[in-house]
């Protein structure tokens, strides 16, 4: 009996090493794109979600701009670079205005690996950065996803 | 009304991102930005889903790379009079054919109309190599001396045992090294038939 339980373990084990030696096969770069969280914030400017949608994008990734010239409302940034000048990450903030609020979206975007953080992970933090960690109850509606 | 403000990537980036694209209709509600956004979607890639209430996302895979290389998104938001909708892009260079900026000023043009521009077609998948061809080890291999065991080598430099385990093959002239339960090195035959050392034999089914 203890012989057959000490075989069992001896298989299950080399098992586990040989699929675990093994299987990290070649993998493949992807492309994902997610859509992240959208909000109605409400008793705040426009303007207010443009400040806070460059800070955010600024605090995940790098060189937070605003697409366009002038207030579009439409930012987007990019991750770190590798040597080559290529990055793997980007992320955007959409802020619209609305009668006494504004409607604020976020889309990320991550080619993983090599990128360290996938696209689902990155709008999380970037909604987490956007909000500061404390949003208001009852000033903001998390409609999705 | 719309804002159109594609811009290229800041950086040459192996991510490129496309926003700026947004249009307010005065009229049609939530649904009818939502057909419209899977009939815009559809047309230039495929499997157009919605994840919540208006808002839409779809992919679109490289047969070469056998991986996603481009997809978008299309976000509708109901206003008391008509919706808002955005555009936002992204595809993976150089594996994708053509650009973020091109494919959502062509998936948006299709939304509310307008000049639509010829995307680069993806390319199409390379085709499996037959016979045995000693340049590569595509194909199924037999083992010759361990009964069961056969390995089934693919065109990307992967291959799968019998029992579903993954490995790796790299060739250089005559040398096979297969990363398989450790780092082996085999030696390929001339006629691309046979390959034999660091414990294995297998000839190729061709």
């Amino acid at each position: 009996m203890t012989r057959i339980f000490h075989a069992r373990i001896g298989a299950v084990t080399t098992a586990f090493f040989l699929t675990a030696v093994t299987l990290p096969a070649v993998s493949q770069a992807a492309l994902e794109l997610v859509i992240g969280a959208r909000q109605v914030v409400k008793n705040e400017p426009v303007s207010t979600c443009n400040t806070k949608a460059r800070t955010a994008l600024n605090s995940v990734f790098l060189n937070a701009g605003e697409v366009g010239s002038g207030d579009t409302g439409e930012w987007k940034a990019f991750g770190a670079v590798d040597s080559e000048g290529h990055s793997f990450s980007a992320g955007a903030i959409h802020c619209y205005p609305l009668d006494d609020s504004y409607l604020v979206t976020f889309t990320c975007a991550a080619q993983s690996p090599p990128s360290p953080d996938t696209a689902t992970a990155l709008c999380t933090k970037l909604e987490a950065a956007f909000n500061g960690g404390k949003a208001e109850a009852g000033t903001m509606k998390r409609e999705s996803p | 009304m719309t804002l159109l403000l594609c811009t290229r990537s800041f950086a040459p980036a192996a991510v490129e991102l496309s926003t700026g694209i947004r249009h307010v209709s005065d009229t049609g509600g939530l649904d009818d930005c939502s057909a419209k956004a899977k009939a815009a979607l559809d047309a230039y890639l495929t499997n157009a889903t919605e994840s919540s209430s208006g808002e839409w996302l779809a992919t679109a895979q490289n047969p070469q790379a056998q991986t996603v290389t481009a997809a978008a998104t299309v976000r509708c938001y109901a206003l008391p009079k008509g919706y808002v909708v955005t555009f936002t892009c992204a595809v993976q260079i150089p594996e994708n054919p053509y650009g973020a900026d091109a494919l959502c000023l062509n998936i948006a043009h299709k939304f509310y109309g307008g000049a639509l521009s010829s995307l680069a077609a993806m390319p199409t998948p390379t085709p499996v190599p037959t016979g045995c061809s000693p340049a590569n080890l595509v194909g199924t291999w037999v083992s010759d001396d361990k009964p069961g065991l056969t390995l089934t080598a693919d065109l990307n430099g992967g291959f799968t045992d019998n029992d579903g385990v993954s490995g790796n093959w790299g060739l250089r002239g005559m040398t096979v090294t297969l990363t398989y339960y450790g780092e082996h090195t085999l030696t390929l035959s001339a006629d691309g038939k046979h390959m034999r050392g660091g414990g294995y034999n297998f000839t190729r089914k061709c």
